[in-house]
């Protein structure tokens, strides 16, 4: 969260007169708390089981009989089975929570657990979010409520509103800032309960109207008493129940301006605690910018993604590649120097075979003058006789 | 209805590093870089070839030289090694094993180089009847590298297909061209580490014409172990 919050206005609306902003108040702070409905959802679920009343059922409920089992051998199931004769009762089957008439399975105690404990902070997260969800309109269309002809959501109404002590006046009123319609909708779907219900003092359900929170009550509560679907709460002990009926978020609310200022102590912001409950500041969500998509676009973040973005992009792919010994061009390009070297070694080979051939040419040439020039002696050696020439001979003597 | 383009894509296309001039001159950047590279590559090349040259004919004249004075000339130790796996993963013993895994030979017939002193001398004495290796010649590094050679990028294995991959990785160690990779490997220079890591692990062929018997060492008419000069033949074979 920012240090320095900019909070929008809401417009204040007068009472009777004419639909027009009188004064504008800044939005408490409690209206950009987290949206939950999960947390909403696990809050009211079990605060709802704490106004439920024990019931059990009768502790000797189907176990009044001496039934005992006929055992086996009599061609019936082994059941325990009414004692005596004479009357239908007898040879029945009983106690068993299969048998008519019997026990049920796991009767029911007053001891089961009926209310259930919920964390502080999770109630009163729970509660920030309701109240939260409030200032959303398509939440509170969605829920049910018909708000076309709000002037604003949310709707603050002067104090003068609190003075109410008439329920015409309230009506009134209720029609002047358009909330009646709402009203009406609650009156025309009035109905019969569904179930049990009816016959238990519970004849008739209505729908959840608008809610009206004030800050002092000088006569609001009985103004509104009597209307159907409209509720009134004081601004200090707003309950769930009420802020998200059914766990569903969005009710429809009219705030007295005093009531709605008192949002912001009574919840107190991320920077300032509450002031009426200890220790405790506005739940923060996991993510206060939730466009993933733009966060990821934006230059801040691409910027860095560009350096980390690994150099050897232009490696991706396989890269093929001849040999090098049998391509030429792929070994040019490895070794630029290749061809020069082949050029040199060629050159080299060529002068060392031109001097080789020098040299056997040399020396060839050496040898068959000598030969040719031998002849010449031999022949004339061959003038002479065989005689001169001494020849060795082995003997027994040497 | 008019068309809205979405605020997102205008950004994206306004952003600099989209826009024609910055690609294209970043494209030009590029193929002068490509240019310089190429006349580096060529020189250098020139320059190696003196060199090997000039060793090897000073091989020889000391050699010469010490005949004529009726002494020897004791040739320095080589420093290079290539070694090739000539065994299977099956049945090998966690030490060598291990050795195996630090030499990068994780399957037959791969070969990698390394540099020879007394550590890696002691690691082979130990993986010795599941390798052969040897001092390889220039042509050897050089058939290696440029037939076989494939870079280590961005965690892949990419053949080396131009001298401009390997000035990315290896421009900070002067090593720009494959001639110089060649030269770095076979003489072992101050970066031979870096050259050698950059270089996946060669993966051969199994030799043509068949080993004799891998079960004994070179020395006694098998195959494993050190045969010094006659890893080129084989990695002729094996290539």
């Amino acid at each position: 969260m920012t240090t320095q919050q900019l909070r929008p206005i809401v417009s204040v609306f007068p009472i009777k007169g004419k639909v027009k902003t009188i004064k504008q108040v800044p939005l408490p702070s409690v209206f950009s708390a987290p949206i939950r409905p999960d947390v909403v959802r696990f809050v009211h679920t079990n605060m709802a089981k704490n106004n439920r009343q024990a019931h059990a059922v009768s502790t000797t409920a189907g176990e009044q009989t001496s039934a005992t089992s006929w055992g086996t051998g009599r061609a019936v199931a082994r059941i325990p089975r009414v004692k005596g004769s004479g009357t239908g009762r007898s040879g029945q089957a009983a106690f068993g929570n299969m048998c008519r008439g019997g026990r049920m399975y796991a009767p029911k105690k007053v001891w089961r657990k009926w209310h259930r404990k919920i964390n502080t902070n999770q109630k009163r997260y729970a509660v920030c979010s309701a109240i939260a969800a409030t200032a959303v309109t398509p939440l509170v269309m969605s829920r049910g409520h018909r708000v076309n002809k709000l002037p604003e959501l949310p709707l603050v109404v002067s104090d003068q509103l609190q003075s109410l002590t008439k329920t015409r006046q309230a009506v009134k009123f209720l029609k002047f800032i358009g909330a009646y319609r709402d009203v009406e909708k609650v009156i025309r779907t009035k109905k019969t309960r569904v179930g049990q219900g009816k016959y238990r003092n519970r004849r008739h359900v209505l729908r959840k109207g608008p809610m009206v929170v004030y800050a002092r009550n000088l006569g609001i509560k009985k103004a509104f008493r009597n209307i159907p679907g409209v509720e009134t709460a004081s601004v200090y002990t707003l309950n769930l129940l009420k802020l998200a009926p059914g766990s569903q978020m969005g009710r429809f609310i009219i705030w007295t301006e005093s009531a709605f200022k008192l949002l912001e102590d009574i919840y107190g912001s991320w920077e300032k605690p509450s002031k009426f409950k200890s220790g405790f500041y506005l739940p923060r969500p996991v993510m206060v910018n939730t466009d993933v998509e733009r966060i990821i676009k934006s230059d801040q973040v691409q910027t860095v993604l560009r350096n980390r973005r690994p150099r050897s992009r232009k490696y991706g792919k396989k890269i093929q590649r001849a040999d090098p010994y049998e391509d030429m061009s792929v070994m040019v390009k490895l070794n630029p120097y290749y061809k020069t070297k082949l050029q040199k070694q060629k050159e080299l080979d060529e002068k060392n075979k031109k001097e080789r051939k020098e040299i056997v040419d040399k020396s060839r040439k050496e040898y068959e003058d000598w030969l040719y020039f031998s002849e010449e002696e031999e022949e004339e050696e061959e003038e002479g006789s065989d005689e001169d020439r001494e020849i060795e001979v082995l003997s027994d003597e040497n | 209805m008019s068309k809205q383009v979405p605020e997102t894509i205008k950004k994206q296309s306004k952003r600099s590093f989209n826009s024609k001039e910055v690609k294209k001159e970043k494209n030009e950047k590029r193929m002068k870089l490509l240019k310089e590279i190429q006349t580096k590559a060529f020189k250098r090349a020139e320059k190696y070839e003196k060199e090997y040259l000039e060793q090897e004919q000073k091989l020889v004249e000391l050699k010469q030289k010490a005949l004529k004075e009726g002494s020897f000339y004791r040739e320095p130790e080589p420093k290079l090694a290539f070694i090739i796996r000539i065994r299977g993963i099956v049945g090998v013993p966690p030490k060598p094993r291990k050795i195996l895994q630090l030499l990068r030979l994780r399957r037959i017939y791969s070969g990698v180089f390394i540099r020879l002193n007394k550590s890696s001398l002691r690691m082979l004495h130990f993986i010795d009847p599941y390798v052969t290796w040897g001092y390889p010649d220039v042509e050897t590094v050089r058939a290696l590298i440029y037939k076989r050679g494939h870079a280590r990028v961005n965690h892949q294995r990419k053949i080396i297909d131009s001298n401009e991959m390997i000035y990315d990785k290896l421009q900070k160690y002067d090593i720009v061209c494959m001639e110089d990779l060649v030269h770095e490997i076979f003489t072992v220079g101050k970066n031979f580490k870096h050259a050698n890591s950059f270089l996946w692990a060669f993966k051969l062929k199994p030799p043509v014409g068949g080993f004799s018997t891998v079960k004994k060492s070179f020395v006694n008419k098998g195959e494993h172990g050190n045969r010094e000069q006659y890893i080129n033949t084989l990695v002729k074979k094996m290539i």
